[in-house]
């Protein structure tokens, strides 16, 4: 596909030398955020064996995002616009075809209203701003969220509110009212005036309010007219006053209304031919407006400023009963006017003209395009919408899913790289069917965990989401993290939640270790409380066990230390570093007047040490000084209680 | 972040609170040029591989400090400590690429030498990266430059490997390489005939519920190729490779010179690439799955002031490009519309046939 105009890729300059063989290359962050470095230019390959010296003083990475300026300006659009369109997944979810309309309108007012409000406070912001580059950048943004209400607002009457039999020039006449307050300013402006009539904008301000269809005001204005008791004035304050105005109350047709209102024009062509307005010019191109006449029309267009507003005066006052369809046939003339003048701007236009065409498509596309910063905002939501409106179509297209998602897909994804908005990104994600999960599943692996509380967090959205992988992904991350500063509780309790046992075992290991060189455990409580996640490991089991041999002991419950201690010698569940420690715990055990440990015991505890000593540590010359003094100390003391044993179980109790 | 350079260097870099990015750490790391850098997943700690024209291949882990931890009150300890743990000199010549499997595939790492011999490596202990044994070895028959993983989960692991050896008569100068489960060996399974120039990068796009896999190819030009497994699901024949049918969607020379490096953003749908006129330009498919660059990013000694100004001295940062240029106030009363990135160009008059379906 070749157009014939190729648009020109956006061109970024960076504040390097381009010196020689320095090129830069990149890398990518989260979301849309690059960083870019300075590079050979050639890397040279495995054949070329250059080595240039280049020494870049001062080597920096540029860190460069896009597109996502807005969302530190506009937080409070964000959030709160992301509030409505959650709330508008649950509603098409549960809610069927005419209540459904309902609450679309409403969504559709909602985001406008937040949309004004933003745009206020930025106005409050601009003006007390002190910093010029950051006012321009406000008063961008106020500008373009004036023309994202225009648009939103004309797409909300053409595409989403139905009006009954389809008249929609009520609706754009308070659509022209909203968006052009100028004829109001002037009105207030010149009342307050002493001598109304001789203020220079006197009669601009009637011929704007005229052009809006606001008859009220312009009959008061008149009034002020000294010249107000003359006939003239008399006669066209009749015409105003009897103008037929399309309601939704009056219950009348189309046609009744279009037969009051063309013979209200008769009238007015009759009483303008008949002379009664020759004596002032004003008055006459009054009612000429009335009449409907072209030529008038194009002498005011500087009332108008732009040819859509134009479009709608003229349809006011020549076609009153126009249709939704028809629009696109008066289009083309409002245009003709106003393309002498250098004022309009070409994309504006196009969008509009493409709404009032009904090119719902086209009005989107144009709209990305041209749109810059909150164009991904605006027309994911529009174009959501307009979805459930069921305006859009849903078809799917080349790139897997359609239209509506597409846009989603890049709202999400320009907030990803925000610091604190990516949890709404996630919640966008959360809403395309097709593509979201993926995206959502690689996006969660690579935000970075920064502390405790984000880790909680970011693991609270896989749990949620049944992200089993991501879920546990992340545990093991933070306990790498934990196991790197050396804080092993920690480690372990986030090793426990990634239920994941090769790790978990050699963090045991490394608590075991622990003991033998401090001779205490550091995370008692950890320890203590562990519970049914114990069973994971053998090990695990095992510093469970071996924990509470020592509560045991130290509680003076010597007869379940020693079974304890006897099932953890004999089931050989510790590590075999660790057998000697054990073993070595056995001695005060051994050592009391009462002989606790029976035969058969004591006999398990010297299969235990043999055991050790043959297939462990090769033979007694490696085993160091103390090891063998260790060995040599139990093995005398087991054979001191296996006598003591023997005699105790071989002899009769003689009871007297 | 960490860099490589030519210097024998390797630096590492850490975001501070400031959110500037200060070197926390620089070592000589070979006795020769560094070609390349590559972390693996952080669930394995913090381990860095690098490869070098010395023909080895070293991984390296960072030292846990208590210092540094408890500098956030005090004054910060500004240098960690890698060591090295263990080094793959198996390569009988230049080590051109080095990359981590993906963490479904455990911890495996991947070496392409230029003698053309792939090799892959495993550490049998994930808590001791001292020992890493070899796991496979194939020799491709051509010399290598470059090699990418593929990130899906779908797929048993598969490799691309490119060359850029300026033979021409060696036929296609990227293979694709997959692990046979059954017959326990990796084959190739594709060569790509359609790009003919010396290789420089390979990249493998993450594959986010796409039914094809992407690739980005860095040579003369920049070329794009989707590629469809062929194998149809259920069968259950074990032990045989996937078919797959390659269509190129795209070859770009905007660079108008060589393309060094092609990168992917995290879900695959912004390509960044590097070429030999200094900038690097981004790629994007819009919905109708065409790819055009939409952005360049270039340097320029000329930098306006504006741009100075907002940058600190030392490492620094830029903002969006919208704040680059310093505009006159638009006239009020008139609307002022900007056009910047983010979507390629649609010519309306062609879109009004309804053909964008």
């Amino acid at each position: 596909m070749a157009s014939t105009v190729e648009r020109e890729p956006s061109e970024f300059k960076l504040p390097v030398p381009n010196v020689g063989s320095v090129g830069l290359n990149c890398e990518w962050g989260l979301g849309q955020q690059l960083h870019v470095f300075q590079t050979q230019k050639s890397p040279a390959n495995a054949s070329g064996v250059q080595e240039l010296k280049l020494g870049v003083e001062n080597q920096s990475i540029f860190d460069i995002r896009w597109d996502a300026e807005m969302h530190d300006i506009a937080r409070k659009l964000v959030n709160e616009s992301h509030n409505i369109f959650v709330m508008l997944q649950g509603q098409v979810k549960s809610l069927a075809e005419p209540a459904l309309d309902a609450q679309l309108r409403k969504a559709s007012k909602h985001y406008r209203g937040v949309l004004k409000a933003c745009q206020m406070e930025l106005i409050q912001l601009a003006e007390s701003c002190e910093d010029v580059t950051r006012k321009l950048k406000y008063d961008t943004y106020i500008q373009e969220f004036e023309i994202v209400q225009l648009i939103w607002s004309l797409c909300q009457i053409i595409f989403i509110d139905i009006a009954p039999g389809g008249l929609i020039l009520k609706a754009l006449l308070d659509w022209l009212q909203w968006h052009f307050p100028e004829g109001k300013y002037l009105a207030k402006e010149v009342c307050q005036d002493e001598q109304s009539c001789s203020h220079p904008k006197y009669w601009e301000a009637v011929f704007r309010l005229l052009l809006q269809g606001n008859t009220e005001n312009v009959r008061l204005l008149l009034s002020l007219h000294t010249h107000s008791d003359a006939e003239s004035f008399v006669a066209a304050d009749e015409l105003l006053r009897k103008m037929p105005h399309w309601t939704y109350q009056h219950a009348q047709s189309a046609a009744e209304f279009e037969m009051k209102w063309r013979h209200w024009r008769e009238e007015c062509i009759r009483r303008y031919e008949a002379g009664e307005f020759a004596a002032y010019a004003e008055l006459e191109m009054i009612v000429q407006v009335l009449c409907g006449d072209e030529h008038v029309f194009r002498e005011l267009k500087d009332y108008c400023e732009t040819w859509y507003h134009l479009l709608v005066s003229k349809l006011l006052y020549q076609n009153p009963t126009v249709r939704l369809t028809d629009l696109t046939f008066h289009v083309k003339s409002s245009q003709a006017v106003f393309n002498q003048t250098g004022l309009s701007s070409q994309e504006l236009d196009n969008i509009l003209q493409a709404a009032f065409e009904f090119d719902i498509h086209q009005v989107i596309k144009d709209t990305c395009t041209y749109l810059s910063n909150p164009s991904w905002w605006f027309v994911a939501h529009l174009a959501d919408l307009l979805h459930h409106c069921k305006q859009l179509d849903p078809q799917k297209l080349p790139f897997g899913s359609n239209l509506r998602e597409y846009l989603l897909l890049e709202y999400a994804t320009a907030l990803m790289s925000h610091e604190s908005l990516w949890q709404v990104g996630v919640d966008y994600l959360d809403f395309c069917p097709i593509f979201g999960s993926s995206y959502l599943e690689s996006y969660i692996e690579h935000i970075p965990l920064d502390n405790e509380r984000k880790a909680l967090k970011v693991l609270h959205i896989c749990v949620e989401r049944k992200l089993s992988l991501q879920a546990q992904s992340v545990c093991k991350v933070m306990g790498m993290k934990c196991l790197r500063q050396e804080r092993l509780g920690a480690a372990l309790s986030w090793f426990l939640r990634s239920k994941d046992a090769v790790v978990i075992k050699q963090v045991t290991n490394k608590f075991l270790t622990e003991y033998c060189e401090q001779g205490k455990f550091s995370h008692l409580d950890l320890i203590d409380y562990l519970g049914p996640s114990m069973l994971i490991t053998n090990s695990l089991t095992f510093l469970g066990k071996y924990r509470e041999f020592h509560t045991m002991y130290d509680s003076g419950d010597l007869e379940g230390a020693s079974s304890l201690l006897l099932s953890l010698i004999s089931s050989r569940l510790a590590p075999k570093t660790f057998w000697m420690t054990l073993l070595m715990d056995a001695l005060p055990l051994l050592d009391l007047p009462k002989v606790i440990l029976n035969i058969q015991q004591t006999y398990e505890i010297l299969h235990c040490l043999e055991e050790l000593h043959r297939d462990g540590t090769a033979s007694d010359e490696s085993l160091s000084e103390a090891e063998v003094e260790r060995a040599k100390v139990l093995r005398l003391a087991l054979q001191k209680n296996l006598s003591r044993a023997i005699i105790e179980e071989g002899s009769i109790k003689i009871e007297s | 972040m960490a860099t490589c350079s030519s210097d024998h260097t390797v630096k590492v870099w850490d975001l501070d609170e400031r959110e500037q990015w200060q070197c926390t750490a620089s070592w000589k790391a070979h006795s020769g040029s560094v070609w390349r850098v590559t972390w693996a997943h952080p669930e394995f700690g913090q381990v860095l591989a690098t490869c070098s024209v010395d023909r080895a291949a070293i991984v390296w882990e960072e030292l846990s400090s208590e210092a540094n931890m408890t500098g956030r009150g005090g004054a910060k300890s500004s240098s960690n400590t890698w060591i090295k743990k263990t080094s793959l000199v198996d390569s009988r010549t230049s080590v051109t690429d080095v990359r981590f499997a993906p963490k479904h595939l455990g911890l495996q790492l991947a070496i392409c030498s230029a003698e053309g011999i792939v090799r892959i490596y495993e550490a049998t202990d994930v808590m001791n990266l001292s020992t890493w044994p070899v796991q496979v070895e194939f020799n491709c028959n051509i010399c290598l430059s470059c090699l990418s993983w593929n990130p899906s989960r779908m797929h048993p692991p598969m490799i691309a490997v490119g060359s850029d050896s300026a033979d021409n008569s060696a036929g296609g100068k990227v293979l694709i390489y997959e692990c046979n489960d059954a017959a326990r060996r990796w084959e190739k399974v594709e060569t790509i005939f359609k790009v003919t120039e010396p290789v420089h990068d390979v990249k493998f796009a993450p594959n986010l519920g796409r039914s094809y896999h992407l690739l980005a190819i860095a040579a003369k030009e920049l070329t794009i190729l989707s590629l469809k497994n062929l194998k149809k699901d259920g069968n259950t024949n074990a032990g045989a490779l996937s078919k797959f049918e390659t269509r190129q969607i795209g070859s770009f020379d905007d660079h108008e010179s060589v393309v060094w490096r092609v990168s992917w953003n995290i879900t695959g749908t912004i390509l960044a690439s590097s070429g030999d006129d200094g900038c690097v330009r981004l790629w994007k498919a819009n919905y109708l799955d065409n790819w055009k660059c939409f952005s360049v990013l270039k340097p320029d000694s000329n930098a306006s002031e504006a741009e100075k100004a907002t940058m600190q001295a030392g490492a620094t940062m830029s903002t969006t490009p919208t704040s680059n240029v310093i505009r006159a106030a638009p006239p009020a009363g008139t609307m002022n519309i900007k056009r910047t990135s983010g979507w390629p160009f649609m010519n309306i008059k062609e879109d009004q046939g309804k053909m964008f379906y």
